[in-house]
């Protein structure tokens, strides 16, 4: 059943990413995103006496995808689900998991598209920079910018699979992305027994080590398992739907 | 071809279906019947592969749609209701993905393409985007994309339900002729349409199958307790009492009702009423006829009324006990409400009837005494 569950999330992820594409939706997410992107680099990087680093652009990226990623996933399924195009979906040969690895494919393909126009800001710095910036904390930025990406489209997508209300699906995944954001912070009013915890799901510090450069196998092991999670989640709430 | 086998469903502590068994063979039309609200999205539902049946097993040629979900599914086309499409995306692409999701390869899923585009008449817009078609062309594109990897099994959900009439007519135009090759079941609570379309009709109500055969031969079982209608004029105000009594005296009538003519007719003497004859009963127009001519009576029209299909499926909801169960399970606001709304409604209509009909009954008893 291999070759099938790839083959049809690779259908559904090419009309996912098609879709993004045809929508005005899509271009205005797109422009917003390089816009604040273009902001930061602008203010980090080609300020005066700045380090030839994209380090900045990159540290803040867990906050710049925040209303970008539930933006991305919020009518994956919640749309499907209240238009009723989930129906003849589901009567077709498609897997739950087929379904949403589809889903989840077409939404980090269009994420990936968001994040190629910003290579020129790369090629700017390696233009206007003497010395040259070093190649690896930025491909490292990228890994990162994938990963954290990952993490928070799957929890969007989880959100979209529970409702059929696209807005409150962007409001779920964006409080719960938050949460993520806030954990470290969180740590110190909590009592003993929960810093641990929170400290350990705080996604700051690991975005922070990316940034620098850093590609701890333990900060990629962190965001593949909860995107894994969120989508195995994505599998069983749509299983329930059909036996609810 | 399609199996049913005691399937229930409940949502919550509602049950919808509840133990709904049937089979259609190769080749069968059958007609699902039933008000809002008796299951027949359900149980299109379940057997569709969209939902899990609590109880009980669904089949499509052999396959079983929860242990063979995705053999099953490939055997089947399914038409939701309202047909509910991508709209962003144009007719020949969207149906090229659901080709894609059948695995078709690409040279299959052309010519499946061309071959459903051409049958369903979607020529002219095939490069249309699908937002900007009209509803009757949407429900075509739902139907070519059900057609679309040749399924042996369809399945269509009121597929002609807010369409305008000449769009009904097409669809069910376009519904015969698939009918010739393959085994559909048809959802709709419009009857002329079973009666039309379909080999076999299948009623449900309150979750539960009441009826299952032909609708030739649900109608022909249901003309042993045959109706007359007859108009009669009055000579004289205590007239209706004697022609009430006359009508219940006749042999094998077993119910006798005073209906209410058109009012002209009514202002100028004519009276109508409707006998029901006992069930094996022979043909009682002669005798109708032969009574009001003996009682001095001119009557205007004597008519036995065909048994319908609407008829067998009204009694038939009518007298469920399971339609009355459903409805107890309603919450109790809703129940109130329509109770309020159906008694307002039901005094309104009935009061000139009541009035006659008292009238009647208080006459015949003085007559008696």
């Amino acid at each position: 059943m291999r070759a099938p569950l790839l083959s049809t999330a690779g259908t559904i992820a090419a009309r996912e990413l098609g879709s993004y594409f045809r929508s005005p939706a899509g271009w205005i997410i797109l422009a917003l995103y390089l816009f604040l992107t273009g902001i930061i680099f602008a203010l980090s990087t080609l300020s005066p006496g700045s380090i030839a680093s994209l380090r900045d652009v990159f540290a803040v990226s867990g906050w710049l995808l925040l209303p970008i990623a539930p933006a991305i996933t919020m009518r994956l399924i919640a749309d499907e689900l209240k238009s009723g195009t989930i129906e003849p979906l589901l009567a077709a040969p498609v897997s739950s998991a087929a379904l949403v690895l589809g889903k989840f494919a077409g939404a980090f393909g269009f994420m990936a598209a968001l994040f190629v126009p910003t290579v020129a800001h790369a090629a700017i710095l390696f233009n206007i920079s003497d010395p040259k910036p070093d190649f690896g904390p930025i491909l490292a930025g990228y890994l990162c910018l994938m990963l954290v990406g990952s993490m928070y489209l799957s929890i969007g997508l989880l959100a979209s699979c529970v409702t059929n209300n696209s807005t409150l699906a962007f409001m779920t995944s964006f409080f719960a992305i938050l949460a993520f954001l806030f954990a470290g912070a969180g740590a110190q009013f909590v009592p003993e027994a929960l810093t641990s915890p929170l400290l350990s799901l705080a996604i700051g510090p690991r975005i922070g080590d990316f940034s620098r450069g850093v590609i701890d196998t333990s900060h990629i092991a962190f965001f593949v398992s909860l995107s894994a999670l969120c989508l195995l989640l994505c599998v069983c709430v749509m299983e329930w739907r059909r036996w609810r | 071809m399609i199996e049913v086998n005691d399937v229930h469903k409940s949502f919550g502590k509602v049950p919808a279906v509840r133990g709904v068994t049937f089979a259609l063979e190769p080749g069968q039309v059958a007609g699902l019947l039933g008000p809002n609200g008796a299951g027949k999205t359900t149980t299109i539902r379940m057997i569709a592969g969209f939902l899990s049946p609590d109880q009980g097993s669904v089949r499509i040629q052999g396959y079983d749609t929860l242990d063979q979900p995705l053999h099953a599914r490939r055997r089947l086309g399914y038409l939701p209701e309202a047909a509910p499409l991508y709209t962003d995306m144009r007719v020949e692409e969207y149906l090229h993905y659901r080709g894609k999701l059948f695995q078709m390869d690409r040279r299959t899923r052309m010519a499946a393409v061309s071959r459903v585009v051409d049958r369903c008449w979607l020529t002219d817009v095939r490069k249309r985007r699908i937002s900007k078609l009209s509803k009757g062309f949407k429900q075509r594109v739902g139907l070519a994309s059900a057609l679309l990897h040749n399924p042996p099994a369809l399945i269509l959900d009121e597929p002609t339900n807010g369409l305008d009439p000449s769009q009904m007519r097409e669809t069910r135009r376009l519904i015969r002729e698939l009918s010739v090759d393959r085994t559909m079941l048809i959802s709709t609570h419009i009857l002329s349409e079973v009666e039309r379309l379909c080999d076999r009709a299948l009623i449900v109500a309150g979750g539960v199958l009441l009826a299952d055969g032909s609708p030739s031969g649900l109608v022909a079982s249901a003309q042993a307790s045959a109706m007359y209608i007859i108009q009669v004029h009055r000579t004289k105000p205590g007239d209706d009492a004697r022609v009430y009594k006359m009508w219940q005296s006749l042999p094998f009538v077993v119910d006798v009702q005073p209906d209410q003519p058109d009012r002209s007719s009514l202002l100028t003497g004519w009276s109508l009423w409707m006998l029901t004859a006992r069930p094996g009963a022979p043909d009682l127009r002669e005798s109708i006829a032969n009574a009001a001519y003996q009682a001095g009576l001119l009557v205007r029209e004597l008519k036995r009324e065909s048994a319908t299909l609407e008829r067998v499926f009204l009694s038939l909801i009518e007298g469920s006990e399971s339609t009355r169960d459903l409805a107890a399970r309603e919450t109790q606001a809703q129940h109130e409400e329509a109770e309020k709304r159906a008694d307002a409604n039901e005094a309104s209509l009935r009061t000139s009837r009541d009035l006659v009909t008292r009238d009647l009954v208080s006459n015949a008893e003085e007559g008696n005494r």
